[in-house]
């Protein structure tokens, strides 16, 4: 007896031969053969219009997986809370931790401690002026994204920890062509937003009443409020122009909260002789030196002469280091440095670099000098009286 | 014992049947070979896996003058005369510019600013050398830049769209299918998406840009104008910025270029954004060497070292130009 092959059919089963498509299976197979058609009609139009940058790295863009993005937290008062390990956590000035106890006028000031809080972060909302017709949506920019609007400017802002650009222009009703652009650049804390502001303070401007630090510089209206530093610029200097400028620039100086965080060490500098204008902050690496941190620096006309005097506050502790770090470094490369006798409880020392002389002082938590003096005799006249008080 | 049963013979399909299901799979095979070659791409940019080819720019640049001044620099108090005067000094834009021309003038209009603030070339200097090159007998006028901020913005802002309206110059916008990749041998800059669409009609190639400071390369002139041209993430270039500026004198052969230092951004450049960064200086050079043109802006009208310009002493150590302008064949006239 031969055996049937698995192959063959059973007895009374006939062999599966498809004679006929049935036209739902011929829909769905001519829906496939179409389907395929249209991608690879796809493929090819994203290929015609391929983009260039589509796949080249940005290495910025890999920060932000450093630290949770915390720029979607409100404007209004809301402190957002800082990762720990962040750098800006520790930006501020240290508290003052027993050892010598500071002179009471040295004592870091409620808002120096404020500093140390971490900033408000913006939330992403559009700019609105009552009364003011955009002339198309706001645009934000971030600390990864700040290039793509200023270019080779953003790290000028990025350096003092800018977190946030929001960029709007109007139009000016009554004067066909004209219009207004509003950059609010927010920084990590007030102290910053002034150092940039600070930085590009057009020395002549006029001094603005709604906003302490601003100003009006022909086209426009530059001020620091809170931790935004905000630049209103007019198209042109017709009145119309300028007028819908300062009602934008004053509304938002309303708006922003005020808040002068870090900024106490700055009401330190000696008023007498201040050229206006002239104060500048720096936070880190101040005059090139990595111990000079969160300094305030300003000039004065002093018997008529220019004196440049800078000021540090921190603790005693790190006051008293950073002094003999100053010592040390104005005497290298040929420079002569030289410890003179305490001055109102001020310990002092005089240095000569490349034929320019600078003098400075650390008392308690507060370490600062003349700076650059073509003349010891005015630079020791001129600390002098500061130290005393006069 | 039985047979086994004889499996029925398969159905007959006819010779036209057969025919027209062999020409159906044919047929889809030849289209989706067909497809397949349509799309393969041999210069298909990735970066990072593309075939090392590309477009190699031509030079624009005209044979050398033995007797006519390389470089002019010319002072004066209207904008449209004193680029005449700079222009007419290097014997006119007639030694530049042949009827028939089409000519690109590349402005730097990288910020939506108002002219103002001299962050961007001034619509004055664009009017005064576009007559200019339609005097001399060009067809057609191109101007294009690919601006960091939206295109649009910039050429409102900037004040030019009002001259391509006034003179007819066609305005051209980056568009994603305006780039291709261009091949050089750069220090820097050797394979990198490139805005081609304009270089596709033009015989001729004008550089028109504002003389500024550069927060990053300390300032911005007629070299640094060609970033415009590049696409994609071309600020990843920043951190060898010097490198990539001279390159630009490697890429770019232009028949002219002009420094407009009518208005010049002293400070906070590259955007400015007061009128007291900006200071009057009353001057335009006009050249055919970018890098003695440059040179001459930095030092007369940004008054700085040139010593501490990088890109400068790359491109004159490269042969690419001669930073030593007073080496040149210069004329100072004045408007």
């Amino acid at each position: 007896m031969t055996r049937h092959s698995q192959e063959s059919p059973r007895p009374g089963r006939k062999p599966f031969h498809r004679t006929k498509v049935s036209l739902p299976e011929r829909i769905v197979s001519y829906s496939i053969v179409g389907l395929l058609a249209a991608i690879g009609a796809a493929v090819w139009v994203a290929g015609r219009n391929f983009d260039p940058g589509l796949y080249s790295l940005r290495a910025e863009a890999l920060k932000s997986t450093v630290a949770p993005d915390e720029r979607l937290t409100t404007i209004q008062g809301e402190r957002a809370s800082r990762p720990i390990g962040d750098p800006a956590s520790n930006r501020n000035i240290a508290p003052h931790t027993g050892g010598t106890p500071m002179p009471p006028d040295q004592t870091d000031s409620p808002d120096d401690h404020e500093a140390a809080a971490p900033a408000p972060a913006a939330k992403a909302t559009a700019i609105e002026i009552p009364g003011a017709k955009p002339m198309g949506d706001t645009e934000f920019y971030s600390p990864d994204s700040l290039y793509e609007k200023i270019d080779g400017r953003a790290p000028a802002y990025i350096e003092f920890h800018f977190q946030q650009l929001r960029t709007r222009s109007f139009s000016v009703p009554d004067s066909a062509g004209s219009y207004v652009d509003v950059y609010e650049y927010r920084m990590d804390s007030p102290v910053n937003a002034f150092g940039i502001f600070a930085l590009e303070r057009d020395p002549d401007g006029k001094p603005l009443d709604f906003a302490a630090d601003g100003y009006s510089g022909g086209m426009g209206f530059y001020f620091r409020q809170g931790n935004c530093y905000v630049q209103v610029i007019a198209s042109d200097q017709k009145p119309a122009t300028m007028g819908l400028a300062r009602s934008v620039s004053e509304h938002l100086a309303k708006a922003i909260p005020a808040d002068d965080a870090g900024l106490g060490a700055r009401r330190r500098l000696p008023a007498q002789g201040l050229v206006p204008g002239s104060v500048k902050f720096t936070q880190d690496n101040a005059l090139g030196q990595a111990f000079l941190k969160d300094v305030f620096q300003a000039d004065y006309n002093f018997e008529g002469k220019k004196i440049s005097f800078f000021l540090m506050a921190t603790t005693p502790e790190a006051a008293a280091k950073a002094r003999e770090s100053f010592f040390a470094f104005s005497g290298r490369y040929g420079g002569k440095a030289e410890a003179l006798p305490d001055i109102a409880g001020a310990k002092v020392f005089e240095a000569q670099n490349f034929g320019k002389w600078k003098l400075i002082y650390q008392r308690g938590g507060e370490l600062g000098g003349v700076l650059d003096a073509q003349d010891p005799v005015a630079a020791r006249a001129f600390l002098g009286k500061v130290l005393d008080g006069k | 014992m039985t047979n086994p049963p004889t499996p029925e013979p398969s159905p007959q399909i006819s010779r036209r049947e057969f025919l027209l299901r062999a020409g159906a799979a044919g047929a889809l095979i030849a289209g989706s070979v067909g497809g397949g070659l349509a799309l393969w791409q041999r210069r298909h940019f990735v970066p990072g896996f593309q075939e090392q080819g590309g477009l190699h720019l031509p030079s624009y640049s005209l044979a050398p003058d033995k007797l006519l001044p390389e470089m002019a620099i010319a002072h004066g108090a209207d904008h449209e005369k004193v680029v005449r005067a700079a222009i007419g000094a290097l014997g006119g834009m007639g030694r530049f510019i042949q009827k028939g021309d089409v000519v690109l003038i590349k402005p730097n209009i990288a910020f939506d600013r108002p002219p103002a603030l001299a962050a961007t070339t001034h619509p004055d200097a664009l009017r005064a050398v576009a007559r200019m090159v339609l005097e001399a007998g060009a067809v057609k006028v191109l101007v294009a830049d690919n601006p960091i901020n939206s295109p649009a913005g910039c050429y409102l802002k900037s004040g030019l769209l009002a001259v391509a309206d006034e003179l007819h110059l066609d305005l051209l916008y980056p568009e994603t299918n305006s780039f291709a990749p261009i091949q050089m041998d750069g220090e820097i800059l050797r394979n990198w998406a490139f805005f081609e669409a304009p270089f596709k009609r033009a015989t001729k190639v004008i550089g028109l840009a504002p003389c500024k400071d550069h927060n990053l390369c300390h300032a911005s002139m007629t070299m640094k104008n060609w970033y415009g041209l590049l696409g994609g993430r071309r600020n990843q270039f920043h951190q060898h910025i010097h490198s990539i500026v001279s390159d630009f004198a490697l890429m770019m052969k232009p028949t002219l270029v002009v420094l407009d230092g009518m208005n010049v951004l002293m400070k906070n450049g590259p955007t400015g954004g007061r009128l007291s960064d900006v200071k009057p200086m009353g001057t335009v050079v006009a050249g055919t060497d970018m890098v003695a043109v440059d040179s001459y802006g930095y030092t007369h009208l940004l008054e700085r070292d040139i010593a501490e310009l990088t890109y400068i002493h790359k491109a004159n150590d490269r042969g690419l130009g001669n930073m030593d302008w007073k080496q040149t064949r210069y004329k100072e006239v004045q408007a």
